[in-house]
């Protein structure tokens, strides 16, 4: 079964997927959404951390201590950042943190990755800016996006046919750089709201 | 070079120094932990993976080889064991004084 969903707060995701578990859902992959494979009903205990690796031998190295001290490494790559865990072995602890700092730096990391994407959607907008791709200008005269010659001068049915027929490819050209932007708004956004859990949670 | 800026050490970074004056892998850190604190102090693994990679940012611990390919292997540096034994005089300070103010024979009405 596949999921697609999307959380700042990774205990509400946590919960999410116990839950998702308890109703025999169980974790395969998230590569764009969760996959998950229906099995039995379980009462699972299922954590989440926030890393990302530059060697493959450091993310081995990261699993294989979880995997010692009884966690289950269910989903997550050397660069996804969000990786997940499965208690699997009763005798240790239910958490894999043992201290309030250590558990809510994690949103620190989440709230740099969303920060440094932020950073990086820059250059492009410079860019568009320079190629006139975004012309401030269209935003005052909105009449520079239509190119069919003597559009203007036309009347009648043959004007509004024009001028209905270029429409959509007038907003393209106008407003489709406008998904730079919005997604660097929406990047600092998660990243204030991570950081913001951040701050809550370090005590 | 000053050293104090690492003190006081807190209690967990204290015994995973501790567990590094031998060489060891994360999981046998935990373990040493446990065992050196008398079973109160228990290092969940998320927790000792952020420990290792600060202390390694700090140079108080260094990577070593080892023969274990998927387990990175640590131990404490020479940086490392002066800043344990400053922490330790510290608390060894510490320990001195509220014995000497708190127990019944040199007790507080003698100071």
């Amino acid at each position: 079964m596949y999921r697609l969903k999307f959380f700042i707060d990774f205990e509400k995701e946590e919960q999410w997927l116990n839950q998702m578990a308890k109703n025999g859902y169980h974790l395969q992959s998230t590569s764009f959404g969760y996959h998950f494979q229906r099995g039995k009903a379980e009462n699972a205990i299922i954590k989440i951390d926030f890393r990302k690796f530059k060697k493959k031998e450091d993310f081995i190295d990261y699993c294989t201590l979880f995997e010692d001290s009884g966690w289950k490494h269910l989903a997550g790559t050397k660069n996804s950042g969000i990786q997940y865990f499965q208690k699997v072995d009763s005798s240790y602890e239910d958490d894999i943190f043992s201290d309030a700092y250590s558990k809510a730096s994690r949103y620190k990391r989440y709230a740099n990755t969303f920060f440094e994407l932020a950073i990086s959607f820059i250059p492009l907008l410079i860019v568009f800016y320079l190629t006139d791709i975004i012309d401030p200008k269209a935003l005052i005269n909105p009449k520079e996006l239509y190119l069919t010659p003597g559009l203007w001068a036309k009347t009648g049915t043959s004007f509004w046919f024009s001028f209905l027929f270029e429409t959509p490819f007038a907003l393209m050209r106008g407003i489709a750089w406008s998904f730079i932007p919005v997604t660097i708004i929406l990047y600092l956004f998660f990243g204030y709201k991570s950081n913001k859990l951040y701050l809550q949670n370090r005590e | 070079m000053e050293l104090t800026k690492y003190l006081p050490l807190t209690e967990t970074t204290y015994y995973i120094l501790l567990s590094l004056l031998e060489p060891a892998h994360g999981y046998i850190m935990m373990q040493k932990v446990e065992q050196l604190s008398n079973q109160k102090v228990k290092i969940a693994a998320g927790t000792m993976y952020g420990a290792i990679e600060n202390l390694l940012k700090q140079q108080l611990i260094q990577a070593v080889e080892s023969t274990d390919k998927r387990r990175k292997t640590y131990v404490i540096t020479e940086k490392g064991k002066d800043v344990l034994q400053l922490d330790c005089e510290r608390m060894k300070h510490i320990v001195n004084v509220t014995e000497k103010l708190l127990s019944p024979i040199g007790g507080i009405e003698d100071v």
